[in-house]
């Protein structure tokens, strides 16, 4: 059964502003981790593992972290969902 | 060396060249002495003099080698050495072709040892864990000898040793090795000298050896204040560095204002402009910059950023507390640590941490300082480019020239030591994720906060790194042998290198060998220094046979499997899941790397221009990531592991079978 994109990636920046400790609406699709939200290379990790924990998955790390933007994610944590 | 007296007609030549004598009778000479080469001299006591033949090389140029303008008591100038402008030189055997040349005084009053048994208050300044200094102490006789106070019999035997080869240099006269150079020297008292040292400019230096032989000349240099200490073959001392009660091990550089007190410091240490109190420092351990202080703690292959700083004295009872170190941690600029606290193997301190805590079992981590906690980022130094620089470059930087090397090193960042610590951490951090509430940000450890979702991370890593070394060192097995069967075998040690292993100060070895060490010094099976050094050194060579006990025991606890039972088919998987491992984390690191090519990194750059400027300064300055020397052997490694792979499959008849 095909993911709910919409519900993916609601979750997804409500995971990101948690670990960021942002503001919901400051996570927009085009949002740079690095760039945009200021996560450093700790919170990076921290954020792939709080991505797992919130969709019950795993993710190879190498790639997780290869993942630059919000937009990018939903797409990564989608496939992984889709399998 | 035969020696005659003086003839009357050398001694009217010595008393016309301006020499005077308490009893010229007793004055001797060698055999072919010319009374030409010493003018302007006092001599009291017995004084034998040496042919003086050849001139002396003095920098660029050579001087005439005699005796002139100093007063000599009790004294023999060995042949072809030059002694000009001394003050007093007293109670000295000088070797062959020495140069001692304008300097205050070098003498030896009443009876010494040269620094050998003092007792130096490392590690704790309040004492209890005192070494006594001797001019062959190694890193692991002195971490025995400061750290197992739980074995008081052993403690006891050690120091018995110890004021046993004391005893053995006490004397009243002092030995300046065959050439050696004594240049513009101030005081020095109580000093035995080595073979081929230099001393120049030094202020003060009183009660110590410097060892120093052909093969690894020691330099002591100028403004070296320094007193009861002992400094090793190879090594350099100066810049006004300042030492008092401290042991400077073999190929050391310790200089630019250096002070330090009750300290020890091992093989390859560098300390510059700093500051050391207590300090146990094993080999490889850094301190370049100013402000920094490294007090009360154990340290090993350590690099210490500007301002470090420890705190071991917050407590009414006086500075009582102490610290470890594990070997392969940094801490940065301006980072603090409060005693009591232990920093396990190859973690990055940033940040100042007043919380106590011990992070033995979770190593390479980073511990970060986040609204005054400490919190710990287990295994994220992992797979960094520090770590895998740093495993590269310790042995290479092996500055050791001497043939006997004391301190026995294993230089391994991945060891059963490591490995097993990794093995235990995982444990620990699953237990915690299980344990801790969804919505509770952070978990304690041992005196640490860690991110309760690290916790579900780090053991991935860890597992990673345990399953990439297990593999590693079972294909460098298979390498080794024609047959798998002899390959996988139970190593000629047996089981001796199963359970934990620790670290004497840079010597890896199965706790279970070392207690059975203990046990041997205490039963007086062991009882010389010599034979005690013999056989740490033993327990380093066996290192690998030990390692692959440890390793065997592991891969049944981990895989659960016997490799000497596995089946060709499943060796052949081991092999391909171990490149595809060791790839994998290559290719962590290589990203890590490419961090420092980054826009980020090239902040700074090209000041006066724009981006194009920017871009073209980075590159003439930094290089491209392509070509970078670090970046080539990483790939130059892989490339590496994917050919064993391939001899290995090849061997094992597997090649091209999935």
């Amino acid at each position: 059964m095909a993911v709910d994109r919409s519900e993916v990636e609601r979750r997804v920046k409500a995971t990101v502003a948690r670990v960021l400790d942002l503001e919901p609406e400051q996570v927009t699709d085009e949002s740079n981790f690095i760039f945009d939200l200021g996560a450093d290379s700790q919170q990076s990790v921290e954020m792939v593992a709080a991505f797992e924990e919130e969709f019950d998955i795993e993710m190879d790390e190498d790639e997780a972290l290869a993942v630059q933007n919000v937009r990018d994610a939903v797409e990564f944590i989608s496939e992984i969902l889709d399998q | 060396m035969e020696y005659r007296s003086l003839t009357a007609q050398e001694i009217s030549e010595l008393e016309d060249a301006g020499c005077h004598a308490e009893e010229w009778s007793r004055v001797l000479v060698a055999e072919g002495f010319r009374p030409g080469a010493v003018a302007r001299c006092t001599f009291s006591g017995a004084v034998r003099l040496g042919a003086f033949e050849e001139p002396i090389r003095h920098g660029a140029t050579h001087l005439p080698s005699g005796v002139r303008d100093s007063y000599l008591h009790e004294v023999t100038v060995g042949s072809n050495s030059l002694v000009q402008s001394v003050g007093l030189l007293a109670n000295y055997d000088v070797g062959r072709e020495a140069c001692i040349l304008s300097c205050d005084s070098l003498t030896v009053e009443g009876e010494t040892s040269f620094g050998n048994g003092v007792r130096i208050e490392v590690l704790n300044e309040g004492g209890g864990r005192e070494i006594p200094l001797f001019d062959r102490l190694s890193a692991p006789v002195a971490y025995l000898a400061v750290c197992y106070r739980h074995r008081p019999r052993l403690v006891d035997a050690i120091e018995q040793m110890v004021r046993h080869y004391a005893a053995g240099k006490e004397g009243t006269r002092g030995a300046i090795g065959e050439g050696a150079r004594v240049l513009n020297c101030r005081t020095i008292r109580n000093v035995a000298i080595g073979v081929r040292a230099t001393l120049e400019g030094c202020t003060l230096l009183q009660n110590g050896t410097i060892c120093s032989s052909a093969e690894a000349p020691t330099t002591v240099g100028a403004g070296v204040t320094a007193s009861d200490f002992i400094i090793g073959t190879g090594s350099v001392v100066d810049g006004g560095a300042m030492l008092k009660q401290c042991f400077v091990g073999q190929a050391c550089r310790i200089g630019r204002q250096f002070s330090a007190e009750g300290s020890a410091f091992f093989a390859n240490t560098e300390c510059f402009h700093g500051e050391a109190v207590s300090v146990l420092a094993g080999p490889y351990t850094v301190s370049h910059h100013k402000s920094t202080l490294l007090i009360a703690g154990v340290f090993s292959f350590y690099n210490a950023g500007s301002g470090t700083n420890q705190s071991n004295h917050m407590y009414k009872l006086g500075p009582l507390h102490q610290g470890v170190v594990e070997r392969g941690s940094k801490t940065g600029s301006s980072s603090y640590l409060l005693w009591p606290s232990r920093v396990g193997p190859f973690t990055v301190v940033l940040g100042k941490h007043s919380a106590h805590f011990d992070t033995g079992s979770l190593p390479f981590s980073y511990i970060d300082e986040s609204d005054g906690r400490s919190v710990l980022w287990p295994a994220l130094n992992l797979f960094t480019t520090g770590t895998k620089r740093d495993g590269m470059k310790w042995a290479a930087r092996d500055r050791r020239t001497d043939p006997e090397k004391l301190d026995p090193i294993r230089f391994e960042v991945f060891s059963p030591l490591t490995v097993g610590r990794m093995m235990q951490g995982i444990a620990e951090l699953e237990e915690l994720y299980a344990s801790a509430p969804r919505e509770q940000e952070y978990v304690r450890h041992v005196g640490i906060d860690i991110k309760r979702l690290l916790c579900r991370r780090a053991p991935r890593r860890y597992r990673m790194a345990v399953e990439a070394y297990l593999g590693e060192t079972l294909v460098r097995r298979l390498e080794a042998a024609e047959d798998p069967a002899d390959a996988l075998a139970r190593p000629s040690a047996g089981a001796a290198g199963e359970g934990d292993w620790v670290d004497l100060l840079g010597l890896l070895a199965p706790r279970g060998q070392v207690e059975s060490l203990c046990d041997a010094v205490e039963r007086g099976q062991v009882d010389t220094l010599d034979a005690l050094q013999g056989r740490l050194q033993a327990l380093c060579d066996a290192y690998e046979d030990h390692e692959w006990a440890w390793v065997l025991a592991a891969w049944e606890e981990w895989h659960g499997e016997v490799p000497a039972k596995m089946s060709t088919a499943e060796l052949a998987g081991v092999v391909r899941d171990w490149e595809e491992t060791a790839l994998k984390l290559n290719a962590m690191i290589l990203k890590d790397a490419q961090k420092e090519f980054d826009q980020t990194s090239r902040i700074g750059y090209g000041s006066d221009g724009g981006g194009e400027a920017q871009s073209r300064d980075f590159q003439a300055v930094r290089g491209e990531f392509e070509t970078n020397e670090f970046v080539r052997t990483l790939r130059e490694e892989s490339e590496t592991i994917r050919a064993r792979a391939r001899a290995v499959l090849s061997a094992l008849g597997a090649a091209g079978e999935e």
